[in-house]
């Protein structure tokens, strides 16, 4: 018969740090405290893995030069949520918290089940703020049966914040300021719209979400440009790191989060980038080494370098298809 | 009387003391304004196979539909009760992290910080896992099986490194180590449910925040132990509603707070109708679980 004191002591522990004051447990642990803590200094990618081998950490087949590198490459994931209930409306949405409609959660168990089809396995995902986001990969992890691993959420991930214009219709907006100005609102790469006021619902600082954001950080407005920018620190102080330790990452975000990092991994120019349409819900696979470069993908469809998975010639009708539409 | 009260309570909420959102009147929630901690508690909804009446413990099986509609009202509830959790725990199986993700959807609050743990799966059942419930009076006696399910020290029979059901085996262990022989009794699943509310459950609490715990029957039955100071007897025959959502109000050291229409012996207070959540305890309490 099993008891707690024939649990054999974990050697590599961190020390838990009990709660000193009386409580109404007023419990002591005969279990070591350090049973179930996660050891510090443990990598996962070097722990022999018992479950079956996924897609995501064999090879591929590729014609790059070097084979070392393929040894240490990592796969990172991306996907951009499918339709909100603000698209149907036509309104510029942002850091609204639209949901996902119909279409969208029908794109999201779709992009799922590619990736389920892949063989796909995750030890981490990060995810927005925005329930249109958080929800597409609640679905993902669903379809993948992987609903137990960590998810980030982080504000770094959000939509572009889309100042005074959100909740406009985009139309009335276009009829209001000109088709031309909206144009540059809508695809300049470092020109923010009108910013939002500071008692309207928009600005993040009415909102609980935002509570422990810097308020310099908060936004009244954002680019292309300045959603890089609060991005990339999340990705050099967080997603990178856990990357290269070994973590097989997917990120479930925006559309201009996702040309932000795209931009960055495929050193695409400004011009290029605000022309650049992410079909919603397909997952984007990137190959990266060990220094988080773009190991080419041959199915590529530039200026992209990871490659898309499902149908690539939907997937480029999607992409030229997206480009005639509002967003 | 009335500006009176009305400006100490202004006063109160001022210096950062919580002011309950549930006050229905002014004199009412100023004896409300004393530091007080929010938990609330779900217990997952019906899973599928509680349907087909199997020993579950560790396997990781989906909610019934059913239990998904359980799960949707306890959000609900909990929306319309004003309570906003501002942070989540859950255990590392779907059928409570399905729960959590609904309440979540029906609170609006999807976008908190969740924190999955190992230490609020169910409790383990040993080799008996994955065994038809009927089976196994059959094959061990009604007696065996009930000291089994139904003692608070008596864990089933062990599962080692070769068996499906042994930590060891599911990837989603991989950072902990687990003895080569693996079971839990209730006594067990409280002695790594209770270190771990202690560590990183409380703390956050303290801090004041409002915490959900989306978990199962045993370890919800293991915290409430600790929680209501309920002796081992009672504990293993508590029945704790699925999808009901409980609240506790817990002062600075985690001890709770007496609530009105809380049913003994716990001192939490459960949303939703009364009378129809009586009949439930009653009636599970003659139930197989």
């Amino acid at each position: 018969m099993m008891t707690p004191s024939s649990l054999p002591v974990v050697l590599m522990a961190v020390a838990a740090v009990v709660a000193s004051s009386p409580t109404a447990f007023g419990f002591v642990s005969p279990v070591p405290a350090s049973v179930g803590v996660v050891p510090d200094g443990i990598r996962p990618s070097l722990r022999p893995r018992s479950s079956s081998p996924s897609k995501a950490s064999s090879t591929t087949t590729i014609t790059t030069t070097t084979t070392t590198t393929m040894l240490n490459s990592h796969k990172l994931v991306l996907i951009r949520h499918g339709e909100s209930t603000w698209n149907d409306l036509n309104i510029f949405t942002g850091w609204a918290d639209a949901s996902l409609n119909e279409r969208g959660i029908s794109e999201a168990s779709q992009g799922g089940r590619l990736l389920r089809e892949g063989g796909y396995v995750f030890d981490v995902a990060y995810t927005s703020v925005l329930k249109r986001a958080i929800k597409t990969l609640w679905i993902v992890l669903e379809e993948l049966d992987l609903m137990y691993i960590p998810i980030v959420n982080t504000w770094r991930l959000n939509e572009r914040h889309y100042g005074g214009l959100q909740g406009l219709n985009k139309q009335e907006t276009v009829d209001k300021h000109g088709k031309e100005q909206v144009l540059v609102w809508r695809r300049s790469y470092d020109v923010p719209p009108p910013e939002c006021d500071k008692s309207s619902e928009y600005y993040p600082g009415n909102d609980p979400r935002y509570a422990n954001v810097d308020a310099s950080d908060l936004p009244l407005a954002e680019s292309l440009k300045t959603t890089g920018e609060r991005f990339m620190p999340v990705w050099e102080d967080e997603i990178g790191p856990a990357i290269r330790d070994g973590k097989r990452v997917i990120i479930a975000a925006h559309g201009n989060t996702l040309r932000a990092l795209v931009k960055h991994l495929d050193d695409i120019s400004e011009d290029e980038i605000t022309g650049l349409n992410i079909p919603t819900g397909v997952p984007l696979v990137y190959e990266l080494d060990d220094d988080l470069r773009v190991i080419p993908n041959p199915n590529a469809i530039a200026p992209l370098r990871g490659m898309y998975l499902g149908d690539l010639e939907d997937v480029r009708a999607r992409i030229a298809g997206v480009a005639n539409q509002t967003k | 009387m009335f500006a009176a009260a009305r400006s100490a309570l202004f006063a109160a909420s001022r210096n950062g003391a919580r002011v309950s959102p549930n006050a229905r009147s002014l004199p009412a929630a100023l004896f409300q304004t004393a530091d007080k901690h929010t938990l609330v508690l779900v217990r997952h909804g019906e899973s599928t196979w509680n349907l087909e009446n199997k020993f579950t413990g560790w396997v990781d099986v989906p909610l019934s539909p059913k239990g998904h509609e359980e799960v949707i009202e306890a959000g609900r509830l909990i929306r319309d009760s004003g309570l906003l959790p501002d942070v989540a725990f859950t255990s590392l199986q779907k059928r409570a992290i399905r729960t959590l993700w609904h309440v979540l959807e029906e609170t609006d609050r999807m976008w908190i910080p969740v924190t999955k743990a190992w230490q609020l799966n169910e409790r383990h059942y040993g080799a008996l896992q994955g065994l038809d419930k009927q089976e196994t009076v059959d094959k061990y006696g009604k007696d065996q099986v009930l000291i089994w399910r139904r003692s608070y020290d008596v864990p089933p029979p062990v599962v080692d490194r070769s068996s499906e059901h042994h930590p060891g085996n599911d990837p989603r262990y991989a950072g902990f180590d687990f003895p080569d022989e693996w079971t839990e009794s209730l006594k067990t699943t409280l002695e790594r449910v209770a270190p771990y509310f202690e560590e990183n459950i409380a703390p956050v609490l303290k801090s004041g925040k409002t915490v959900i715990i989306a978990a199962h029957g045993n370890s919800l039955r293991a915290l409430v132990k600790g929680l209501d100071g309920i002796g081992e007897d009672v504990i293993a025959e508590l029945n704790i509603p699925t999808g009901t959502p409980l609240v506790y109000e817990l002062d600075d050291d985690m001890r709770p707070i007496p609530q009105e229409g809380s049913f003994g012996p716990l001192n939490g207070r459960y949303l939703g109708d009364q009378d129809a959540i009586r009949a439930r305890i009653e009636g599970v309490k003659n139930q197989t679980k």
